[in-house]
């Protein structure tokens, strides 16, 4: 089930700076949702906000209508929110395949002793997830890197390994922070395919922070704008792309 | 090996046609037995000295493995893992003294360092960083004159012994052997749960609070609460440590824990290789050896010779002893990649797969 994310009047500060002003806006169930904004106009941090890693200074943040609002990152796993991280930070050392087991954490079952003495239900589940997270490999072109190491691939694998990880979380809300930063034009198609199927086969909420316009325009439903912390506007791609308020923040930047 | 036809034909099955060596089932039945039957035979065989020795060197790879659960796999930096095995030859020493039941008295040696580790780490974990090295040093520094000042407990500054396990008659055993295979079963016994965990969910789950923990905490980890576990169950294999020690030692002093052997157990950890089962192992070989090697050389230049040792070791394996045979295999793979045709890792060619999809020998590379 894809979730609905609310967000009401979330504001941010750090000591006398205000990263986020009373921002309002809901994704619905299902809808792949965009936050754009030039440098500096809070997006990640607002997304942090979402996630729990920042906690906001005043408004309230409901994932399905529960308040999440101030609780741990690690607790929102559980509300079925799954994220990614601009850089994306892998195990280098660790296979590939290892990496996006990380994501089972919360689908594996058992305590530590149990997982000492390797009872059959903990082998089982291992046996289990490891065959779904060689599947999501698969499906993602990425079948091939199971097992290399995760320092011999590029950037741009890094980013789909990491997008692996966080959907075997069984994600109903996944927080995509710009996916497409640093990666070849190709690779951003790719991306875009990836992102639409997964709405389409895995009933799920995506919200994505994101420079590359052109991204936004061919993925999004809706969007919002942030400048200087505070929303713009809000409403479809094109729209955005249109509104003078948005070129006029943009100005010297690429807007169109 | 896995083969370059295998790799290519990867995308359509996930499935390796021929698995690597390490991972056939022969092998993984083989090993493990020969293993066995080397360590069964051994105490038999071997020398009343070396059998000693090997007792002793059992004792520390135990504690060593300990820390490695909290530091070498969890990163966070504990300087006070000789404070558990001191608790716990404590507990064993007074339980003896006082003829309580043996198992009675071992599960006391594993619990009350592991309660003592609980508390210290729910405070210590919440501080995060090179705080926990802080708190962790006080240990054994508050250690040693509470040992002396308990003397109720712990007979002062004289320390305690204490003879336990004598051989049993039917085993027709002489005692260094009867003390090797106790050390045996139960370090192995922890050697075999402590692999078990650190790799699979734990395991994982351990190594990204080192790595990341912001990351940790965006899969559901609580970096807080798996600190704790993992500064506990060090504390509680340290405890056993401390059990072994009185088994093979037969005395404890408040001496057993002062800082400076704490310090000499990190370094054996990461001379061994941290987060590395074998490492652990290399590590108890180093505490208790290369001590009697450079004393034997020069017993003034004892201290000069291990620090250089320990230099020698760091800059030509930053990953320990452990991680030689790795060097070796990866060194080899990337000369191999450079002399192949130019990479391009974002299109899965033949070339590209034939150098890398080589499932690395790595530790916690779970079962296939």
């Amino acid at each position: 089930m894809a979730a609905e994310l609310t967000l009401q009047d979330v504001s941010l500060q750090f000591g006398g700076i205000k990263v986020l002003q009373e921002v309002s806006f809901t994704v619905e169930p299902g809808q792949i949702f965009g936050l754009v904004g030039p440098n500096g106009a809070g997006k990640t941090s607002l997304f942090n906000c979402i996630s729990g890693h920042y906690k906001p200074t005043a408004g309230s943040v409901r994932i399905d209508g529960t308040e999440v609002q101030g609780s741990r990152p690690a607790t929102l796993a559980g509300h079925g929110l799954a994220r990614t991280f601009q850089h994306p930070a892998l195990q280098l050392g660790e296979t590939v395949l290892e990496n996006v087991l990380l994501g089972a954490h919360t689908r594996l079952p058992g305590g530590a002793l149990e997982w000492a003495v390797r009872s059959p239900r903990t082998r089982r589940a291992e046996k289990e997830l490891r065959a779904e997270a060689l599947d999501l490999l698969e499906r993602n072109g990425l079948g091939w890197a199971a097992h290399v190491p995760a320092d011999e691939l590029s950037h741009g694998l890094h980013k789909g390994v990491e997008l692996c990880r966080a959907l075997l979380m069984k994600p109903r809300l996944l927080l995509l922070d710009e996916p497409a930063a640093g990666l070849p034009h190709e690779e951003v198609e790719q991306l875009i395919a990836t992102v639409r199927r997964l709405r389409s086969e895995d009933d799920i909420t995506v919200v994505i922070v994101e420079h590359h316009m052109g991204l936004i325009a061919a993925l999004t439903d809706r969007v919002v704008v942030l400048d200087h912390g505070a929303k713009l506007m809000e409403g479809t791609a094109a729209e955005a792309q249109s509104d003078p308020r948005v070129i006029e923040a943009y100005i010297g930047k690429d807007a169109a | 090996m896995a083969s370059a036809s295998s790799v290519s034909s990867a995308p359509a099955s996930s499935a390796p046609s021929a698995p690597p060596f390490r991972q056939r089932p022969w092998v993984r039945w083989a090993l493990p037995l020969l293993l066995l039957v080397v360590l069964v035979v051994a105490p038999l065989v071997l020398s009343e000295g070396v059998n000693e020795t090997l007792a002793r060197i059992g004792v520390f790879a135990v504690a060593v493995l300990g820390l490695n659960v909290v530091m070498g796999y969890t990163g966070q930096v504990s300087l006070g893992q000789i404070f558990f095995l001191g608790v716990g030859a404590y507990v064993t020493a007074y339980g003896v003294q006082n003829d309580w039941n043996i198992v009675g008295v071992f599960a006391l040696a594993c619990l009350i360092p592991a309660v003592a580790g609980l508390l210290v780490a729910l405070a210590a974990a919440r501080l995060g960083g090179l705080a926990i090295a802080m708190v962790t040093i006080a240990l054994p520094i508050v250690g040693v004159p509470l040992a002396k000042r308990l003397s109720e407990f712990t007979g002062g500054s004289q320390g305690l012994s204490a003879r336990f396990a004598e051989t049993p008659e039917w085993t027709g055993l002489y005692d260094d052997q009867w003390q090797l295979y106790v050390v045996l079963v139960i370090g192995g016994l922890v050697f075999v749960l402590t692999r078990a965990l650190v790799r699979g969910k734990y395991g994982r789950a351990f190594a990204i609070v080192r790595g990341n923990e912001n990351v940790a905490s965006s899969m559901g980890i609580s970096p807080y609460r798996y600190k704790v576990l993992a500064f506990t169950i060090a504390s509680l294999i340290g405890g056993v440590s401390g059990f072994l020690y009185m088994l093979v030692i037969q005395y404890t002093s408040p001496e057993t824990m002062s800082f400076g052997h704490s310090i000499e157990l990190l370094a054996a950890m990461v001379i061994g290789g941290a987060g590395s089962i074998v490492g652990s192992l290399l590590g108890g070989a180093y505490y208790v050896l290369i001590p009697e090697l450079t004393n034997q050389v020069d017993p003034n230049l004892t201290s000069l010779l291990q620090g250089a040792i320990l230099l020698v070791v760091l800059f030509l394996l930053p990953g320990g002893l452990a991680s030689l045979p790795r060097a070796l295999t990866r060194g080899r793979r990337r000369t191999r990649v450079g002399r192949g045709p130019a990479a391009t890792p974002s299109t899965p060619s033949s070339t590209t797969g034939s150098a890398t999809a080589e499932p690395a020998p790595t530790e916690r590379q779970g079962h296939a």
